[in-house]
This record gives C-alpha cells, structure tokens and sequence, in this order.
C-alpha cells in the first residue's frame, strides 16, 4: 500500500481530526487569542528557541513528567537555558524515545500561565481572585484553619480529605497528609483509572503484571490504544511487530483508534458488552477443548467449577453475537487461533479501564481466559518481573485515637485506602457522611475536569471551609482554592528514586536539570513547611482530645512523646531530597551505584556490562538469559505427560506458586462472594447493562498521544498538533441530522451541557459519540486552554460499580443536536 | 564528506508526531501548523462502519526527499538552494529572495515559508543543529518511539541504512518524477 499525501493537501484538513483547525493554530493563537480584549497583559512568548551548542553545554539526566511513564531524557543546557531534551538510550523502560508531550517539556517549563508564587484567595472562591503572599503567610493561613477545623471535630484528622494524581512525589505528599496529619479520607486517580484492572489480574493472578508484547504473538487490545495513550515499554514493544512482522494484533473497540490502524482484524463492539465477548472466547475453548490442559490443571484452582459455570450460562458465540454485534464466527476465530499461539498470547490488561458497571468481572474474565493459554509468568505472555531494592526511608506516623475510618467505605464491596473518589464527593455532599470533611487539600490532580460530573465536585468544593492546592498550573480546581502551593515544574526538582520493575529492572533518577524560575518549591519542601507550622498547634489540639496521647504523656513525659512518637510532623522531610536518595541507592548499591545513577540517569546492577548499541536505534539492556521472565517457582512436573516431542518449558506446565490466596489462579473467588456478595466467578448481568436508545447515543471518553488529560492543555506546541477536541460521530448519522464537519453540536446528558465541533467519521458506530478527555477547561488564567474544545466530565454522569467504587464512564446517554 | 539519506521503516509509525516536535525544538521553527518541516501523511479511512479498511489507514511520515536531483535546486535563480558536502539539500537564508520558484518546483510541498526571515525553510538532516556538532543522528530519528527512522551515509556501504537498503524492500515517493529522492520507504 503506498500513499502519498502532500503537505498541503494534508493540511487543508480534510483527512486527519488532528490537523484540522491545526494551520490557524498555535502562531496565530499566541498573538491573536492572547491580545484579546480583557486578557491581562502579560509578556507572552510561546516561542521555541533553536539550538545553537554555546559553549556552556551542559547535558543533565532527568525524567519525563509529561504523563506517568517517566521516560528517561537527557535535557541539553547551554548557558543556562534549557534548549532541547533528547532521549537517554540507557533507560530499559522508555527504550529510547521522548514522545511528542516529552519534547514539548520545554513548553510547559516556558509556559508563562504558570503558577509563580504562593497565592490566597480575595475573591469569592471559584472567582479566581488571589494576592501573592509569601510561603510563610500561605502556610500560616492554613494553620489558622486547620487549628480550628481539627479542634471543632475534636481531633478527628479525617475531617482533613485530601486527593492526588500519580507522580514520584505522590508518596511524599500521602505520606505527610495520612501518615503525619493522620487522615484516612485520601482520594487518588486509582478510581477513575485503573483500580478495576488491577484488582481484577491482581486477585487472579496474584499480580496486575507486565504484558511481555516485545515477545507476544498474539494480542487481544480491547478498549486499550497503544497507539495513542502512549504506555512505555508496550507501545513501541508492540508497533515494531504489527502488520504481519511478528504480532497478530486484534483490537477490539467501538472506534478505529490509531492502534486499530496497526491491527490484524478490528471489531468493532457495543459499548459495555466487552464481558460477554470474553465469556463466548471462554465457552469456545473449552466446549472445543482448545485451552492448555496440562497448564490448567496444575495451576487453576476451581477450574472445574469455572467450566461448569461457563457452559451453564450457555454463554455462546450467538449469545454474545446479539450482544456485542461482533459476529459469533469473529468471536470462535479470535478464541481458536488465540489458543493457537498461546502461551505466546495476551489478552491486554488494559489500564485506564473505569468504563463500565461489570468492568472488574471483565478484567477478571481476561485473565482467566489469559492463564487458559498458559501465558502467565512465561515469555511472551503476562510476566511479573522483577524489582531492584530501594533503601528505607520510613515516616514515623504518630496515632490518633479519634481520627476516623473513611466516609465512604460502604459505598461498595471493598473499599482500599486510595478510596472511590465518586462515591467520596457524593458522601460528602448528600449528607450521608457519618462525620464532616471540612478541609480538602489536593496535589497534581484537579478533580474539577477529571471526576466525573463536574457540577457535583464543584458542589463539594464550595461546602470544605479550607480549599488547598498545589500544583503547577492554575487549574480550574485551583481556581477553586483558598490557599494555592506552587510545586516547582519536574525540570526544576529532584524527585524520590525510583525503581521500575520488569523483565529487564532497572533503577532512575529525576534530576533537577534547570534552577527554579519563580518562588515554587517540590512537594518535599512544601511538606516541611507545613510540618513546621503544624506541629506543635495540631499537637496541642490532640493533647485536649486524645486519650491515649494524655496517657503516653502521663507515662513517659510530653517532650519525648513529641520527639519520639513522629509528632514533630516535619521529621521525615528535613533532609534534602537528594540525601535521601543517597542513602536508599548507596545503602544498597554502594557508591559507585549513587555516582552512576547521577551521572547516567539510569542504573541497575552489570549495566556496564550488559547495556549494548545494537544498531543506531535499538540497544540490548539485557542479555536475553539476564531478563526476568518466569520469577515464580514451582515443580517441573512432566510425569504424567511425558512427552518428548514437545518442550516441557515451551507449554508452561510448570506447577507454579502464584501469589493469590489459593498460590494458584483463581478462577472462583467464593471468599469474596459469601462476605461482600461479588459474583465469585464471572458472570454476564443484564441489570448492570445499559442499553442505547433509538436516536440517542452512549458517550466514551478516551485519551491522545499528543495530550495528558487536562495537564498539558495549555502547552503551546502540543496544542499546534492538537488544537482542540471534536466530537466524533457517525457520518451517516450526522448527515441525517444535518451536522457537518465543524459544526457546533451540542452534547446533552443528565449532568450537564457542552458545545464542541463535529467530527463526522466512520471509524465510530451509529449509537456511539466520543471525544477526547483533558480540555474544555474554565480557567481564565490558562490563556491557551480555556474554554477550548469540551470538558468530557460536564457531560460524564456519576456512575460507579459496586465492587471497588470505581468510576464507570461509559455509562452515559446523551442526545446531540446541531446549534 | 558523506551522502546523507533516512530510510522510514513506515509500518512502524503510530503517528505520534514526536518527530514533529522534536523537529520544532530543535531546530527552532516557528509555531504554527503552516511552519513544519516534517509531517505525516494520513489517508482518509476507506469503507463504512464497520467495514472499515484497515490498509486504506497508513501513516506515512514524510519531510523534504533530499534528491539526488532536485528539481528545487535547478530552479533557484540565486544559489539560494544547494547541495551541500554531505548530499544535503540546503537553502542559505542570506541569498533567498523569495521568489518561490523552488516551493512551486518540489513534487513533495517539502517547502514553507519562514516568517521570521521571510525566506524559504525545509528539512535539512538538522545539518545545522546537530550534525555540525558531530552528532549522528536526527532529531527526529532519535525521538521516535517506534523506530522508523535510520539516518545515515549511503556511500559507507558498511553503514546501517546502506545496508538496510540492501536487505529490504523498498520505494521512493514518485520514484518516476526522476528526481531520485534520498527518503526510502521500507517495505
Ligand atoms: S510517554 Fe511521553 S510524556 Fe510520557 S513520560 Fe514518556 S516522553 Fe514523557
Ligand atoms: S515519531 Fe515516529 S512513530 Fe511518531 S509520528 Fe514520527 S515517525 Fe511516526
Ligand atoms: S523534496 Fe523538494 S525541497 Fe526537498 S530536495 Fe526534493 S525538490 Fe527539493
Ligand atoms: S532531519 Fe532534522 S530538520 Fe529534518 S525533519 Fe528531521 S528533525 Fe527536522
């Protein structure tokens, strides 16, 4: 297949949604958009600077913050000036690459929307009115509030909630908020991303794993886009082996993604129904006995019971077929030549998967189906890897005898300490919280565009009495604060060490690469600084209230209790963060390991043995004998299938001790059923299923691989490639409806209205519209960002399951209409 | 003294447009969608729901050919446009008048209009910006997530990319304009 696409043909926008718009972008944004009338006058300068190689180079290892993967970059310095990052090759997990967002780091280190100094709030809250003050004022500000709030709830520390987004320093941050503070109502993005699939592979296989798609033959991605929610290493393990080079790759998805582009086969499926697609694969193998018998019998417990359970339902291809819409013949096909290449043969964990009311029985479904094959802890299938050790640096949380259990923990089955963060705002704000959450301090996360329904968090926001934020950028949650904390930009910090699991472990390091351009601080400073000012009042509230404490205190004297019971709230942040990481690296590597992993980025042990150029773009991390594919043990047992014309190791029969509570994968969870009600094995629920209506459509959100959420949706040169989002929907039914390319439609749900362009495609079906999460944003001080393209959560309804309080976005129907 | 060509082993590309910001970046090209020296091409979806064909949706990335014979350079009324020691087809700002004869004369639209120095701008190996300070590869060869691209000197027979061209498969864009372009795409 050759095509040849001019650039301008290319760019009169008619083929590709991400160009279209693009020729009037960023320039004409960053001088049109930015003299628009009522804008603040700021100097702005968008710009991008060439490289020139003064000769003040300098070139500093660091990570990538641009989204969670945290690929490895080397930032060219020269003079002082930060003017190109290039990938580090040594960084087994990023194998080489900075994508579109890491190269445009720059930008966001440049953006002149950024937070700068302290701030609190002068306006009404939401008005987005605040005076500079300095660090200690922000700080004494909170102390106020927080004093009375904790005194007037008699030292309950969970009238404190507190949420963040995922980062090296989230566990700075949780571990001064629970540990030290001492609140149990923490939020985190687990909830409305992964927390289903994790659960689901976790209590299966006893590990969520590592898709090993570098050695896969066949791969079931559903929902899961590679291509553009950029996961590292899968998305450049996988797109070197698609189109017939190494990898069957079948997609499973309501729209054709750029992953589906890559694939053998696409279905198309039904939105919500991906649970009945996996039980018809399952009723196929084993009704036609396709699956690894001997890998099943060893390593399966209630595997008969699953058997049974499967054919009782009679969960057959036609029954999924009328389902799904993908045709019972597809489904047999998938299911045979899956079994075909297993246990080279993955069915895609999938990550952001906080889709649907059955999702976790989904996850658990893959994975049962995933172990049919055998491809668990072996080569070319799901692989746990290993982890290099860290040294301690342990937090010495004190106890607070009235500090209560979460608000939400009934809200469904069970509950962890990261929360459901819908069910946690809806606590808070339909009054069936046992107690009130008065204060709510948030990190790296804004809750105003990534939870669904909008409204409902704003509600919750204007209830706290103290609103804390630190961030980066002005966000639509820190419009909504009291207190604004800027955090200094990842090019500007050092970050905790970090050890990254895998085939092929290794160990890296954040480095600061460039000073600080304004008065911000990392989370590890901002943390100290509030200690300081917290401890002794905070402490004088608990000993009023705290009986245990008054007791310590009677016992053994109020100076030691203070010192030695982890009241002084600051102890665990004192030393910089770059001693700390000394002490975890060189307390376990030694010191040539510390010197190495700052000099290089990267370190694991032999690396200056085993790290080779294999050719201009590829490197070996690991010899193919040093990478942790099987780590868990077990008995070579071939007795009774003795067999020499097969290899033993290749057919994974090992009896192997996996990590779940039966140490084999479970197929029933009989546990869960009889103490929480959770189906113990997978099981189809038309009650959890929402149908479509004629002439109405199911929303989907999704992601891009030139965009991260709503972090990036101020960056002048990710918004060149992707100037706004655009509603996909049918071509046929958009003609119908009289709706054109562009066009402002107007997307309607229970929750919310939003405007936002059409983009009328085949690649989506007739009862399905999505588009892109992450802009849409409110703010007035993002100049780029705000009100550009539509905040999916306006529209997003609050749906959550049952099982693990996770966010079910896919669960809205909406109504279009043309403006 | 080399000749210096890329071979794009296009299957590979996610249209993840790293090699478009990189390019930017490092070469300091001016915002804007109109101001690429480097892009990828993207068909149109042949078929309708949910008969969609695969194959009609390649990504092709693309950016100036540097041919062997480029129409582009004979046309130039100035020198503006040459070759350069290493093959690379170059443009020197200082004597661009702007007349737009080489932009009209490229079969690939590899050519934009620099609006700081209002003079004709396009890919050149980033022969500036990195090659000159002995680095060996692109920007865009570097960032690239996925692997497509391998830059090197066709006249080392024992380099990557001459051997690469030996191996595999390959073709140039509109191979029969004559124009014998120095971009391959691997088959
Ligand atoms: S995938 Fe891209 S944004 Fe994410 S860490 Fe890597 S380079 Fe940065
Ligand atoms: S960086 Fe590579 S994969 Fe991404 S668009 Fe460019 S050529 Fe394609
Ligand atoms: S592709 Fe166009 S600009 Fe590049 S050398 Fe050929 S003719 Fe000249
Ligand atoms: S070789 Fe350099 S100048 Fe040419 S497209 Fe790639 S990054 Fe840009």
């Amino acid at each position: 297949m050759k095509t040849e696409i001019s650039r301008r043909r290319f760019l009169q926008g008619t083929v590709a949604l991400t160009v279209v718009g693009a020729t009037a972008a960023a320039t004409a944004l960053a001088n049109a958009e930015l003299g628009k009338e009522g804008k603040k006058s700021k100097i702005v300068d968008f710009g991008l600077t060439k490289t020139q190689y003064s000769d003040k180079l300098q070139e500093i290892p660091t990570l990538c913050e641009m989204c969670v993967n945290k690929c490895a970059a080397i930032a060219r310095i020269e003079d002082g000036v930060l003017t190109k990052l290039n990938p580090n090759p040594l960084f087994p997990k990023s194998r080489n690459m900075l994508c579109a967002r890491g190269n445009a780091g720059i930008q966001a280190l440049e953006d002149p929307d950024r937070l700068k100094y302290p701030l609190i709030r002068v306006g009404e809250r939401g008005e987005g009115k605040f005076k500079r003050v300095t660090w200690d004022e922000a700080f004494e500000y909170v102390k106020e509030k927080m004093v009375t709030i904790i005194d007037e709830e008699k030292d309950n520390r969970s009238t404190i909630g507190y949420c963040a987004g995922e980062g090296m320093a989230e566990h700075t941050y949780t571990s001064f908020m629970g540990d030290k503070i001492g609140s149990s109502n923490y939020v985190n993005h687990g909830s409305i991303c992964l927390a289903t699939t994790i659960a689901g592979y976790t209590l299966t296989l006893g590990g969520y794993g590592q898709a090993d798609l570098e050695n896969a033959e066949y791969v079931i991605m559903a929902g899961a886009n590679r291509a553009e929610a950029i996961v590292t290493p899968d998305t450049m393990d996988m797109f070197k082996r698609t189109k017939g080079r190494g990898s069957k790759l079948i997609v499973i998805d309501p729209r054709f993604t750029n992953t589906a582009a890559h694939a053998d086969k696409w279905l198309p499926i039904e939105v919500g129904t991906d649970l009945a697609f996996v039980l018809a694969l399952t009723y196929t193998v084993i009704t036609e006995e396709r699956y690894n018998k001997r890998f099943a019998e060893e390593n399966l417990s209630d595997f008969e019971d699953y058997k049974k359970h499967i054919l009782d339902h009679n969960y057959t291809p036609e029954w999924a077929e009328a389902i799904t819409g993908i045709k019972a013949d597809d489904i047999r096909q998938v299911a045979r030549d899956f079994m075909a290449h297993a246990p080279r043969a993955i069915y895609y964990q999938g990550r952001r998967t906080a889709w649907s009311l059955q999702d976790y029985q989904l996850r658990r479904a893959q994975a049962i189906f995933s172990a049919m094959g055998g491809g668990v802890d072996k080569k070319g299938g799901i692989i746990f890897g290993k982890k290099l050790p860290l040294g301690d640096h342990s937090i010495n949380g004190p106890m607070y005898d009235n500090a209560q259990e979460r608000i939400e923990k009934d809200k469904a089955a069970s509950i962890g300490a990261s929360g459901s963060w819908i069910a946690w705002r809806n606590t808070i704000i339909d009054g069936s919280a046992p107690y009130p959450v008065r204060a709510f301090f948030a990190y790296k996360q804004n809750p105003m565009m990534s939870i669904p329904n909008t409204a409902k968090t704003k509600q919750m926001l204007e209830k706290m009495d103290l609103v804390v934020v630190i961030d980066t950028m002005p966000s639509d949650t820190v419009m909504m604060a009291d207190v604004v904390l800027p955090e200094s930009l990842y090019l500007e910090r050092e970050d905790p060490v970090k050890s990254f699991g895998g085939a092929e472990p290794s160990i890296a390091l954040r480095k600061k690469v460039v000073e600080a351009k304004f008065d911000t601080k990392p989370v590890i400073e901002i943390m100290r600084g509030l200690g300081m000012k917290l401890s002794k009042p905070l402490f004088e509230v608990s000993k009023k209230y705290d009986e245990a404490l008054q007791e310590e205190i009677a016992d053994r004297g109020e100076k030691e209790v203070y010192d030695e019971d982890g009241y002084d709230l600051a102890d665990g942040y004192r030393h910089s963060q770059e001693s700390i990481n000394h002490h975890m690296v060189e307390s376990v590597y030694g010191e040539d390991a510390w010197k190495t992993l700052r000099e290089k980025g990267v370190f694991y042990p032999d690396m200056d043995k085993f790290f080779k150029k294999l050719s201009v773009n590829e490197y070996e991390y690991y010899p193919e004998h040093k990478k942790s594919y099987s780590i868990i043990k077990g008995d070579l047992n071939n007795e009774p299938y003795h067999d020499t014309c097969v290899d033993i190791n290749e057919i994974a029969v090992l009896k192997k001790k996996f990590r779940t509570a039966t140490k084999k994968i479970a197929c029933a969870l009989y546990n869960l059923e009889k103490k929480k009600g959770v189906d113990a094995m997978p099981t189809w629920r038309d009650e959890l299923y929402t149908p479509t209506p004629e002439g109405r459509f199911k929303f989907i959100t999704g992601r891009h691989g030139q965009f991260t959420q709503s972090g990036t949706a101020n960056n002048a040169l990710l918004l060149e490639l992707l100037p706004e989002n655009y509603l996909w929907i049918n071509k046929r039914v958009a003609k119908e409806k009289g709706i054109a390319f562009a066009d402002l439609v107007e997307v309607k749900s229970s929750v919310g209205t939003i405007q936002i362009k059409a983009y009328p495609t085949e690649k989506i079906g007739p009862n399905a519209v999505f588009f892109i999460h992450g802009f849409g944003a409110d703010s007035s001080e993002l100049t780029l960002a705000h009100h550009r393209g539509a905040n999916d959560n306006t529209i997003i309804e609050d749906h959550y399951e049952k099982t693990f309080g996770s966010a079910a976005m896919h669960e809205t129907i909406v109504d279009i209409r043309r403006v | 003294m080399a000749r210096y060509g890329m071979a794009l082993d296009y299957k590979s590309c996610i249209n993840c447009k790293a090699c478009e910001s990189a390019c930017k970046e490092e070469n300091g090209i001016l915002l804007g969608a109109d101001n690429h020296r480097i892009w990828v091409g993207v068909n149109e979806i042949e078929g309708l729901f949910p008969d969609l064909s695969i194959g009609s949706s390649n990504f092709q990335p693309s950016q100036c050919q540097q041919c062997d014979n480029a129409p582009c350079q004979s046309v130039c009324p100035t020198n503006a446009t040459y070759y350069d020691d290493n093959g690379v087809v170059r443009v020197n700002p200082d004597q661009c008048i702007l007349c737009t004869y080489c932009m009209q004369a490229c079969p690939y639209d590899a050519r934009y209009i620099d609006d700081r120095t209002v003079t004709v701008d396009k890919c050149n190996f980033c022969s500036d910006t990195r090659l000159i300070h002995g680095e060996t590869t692109t920007a865009c060869q570097a960032t690239c997530p996925t692997k497509v691209r391998i830059f090197g000197d066709l006249d080392d027979p024992e380099s990557e990319i001459s051997q690469t061209l030996r191996d595999r498969e390959h073709y140039s864009l509109k191979a029969h304009l004559g124009t014998k372009p120095k971009l391959f795409y691997l088959t």
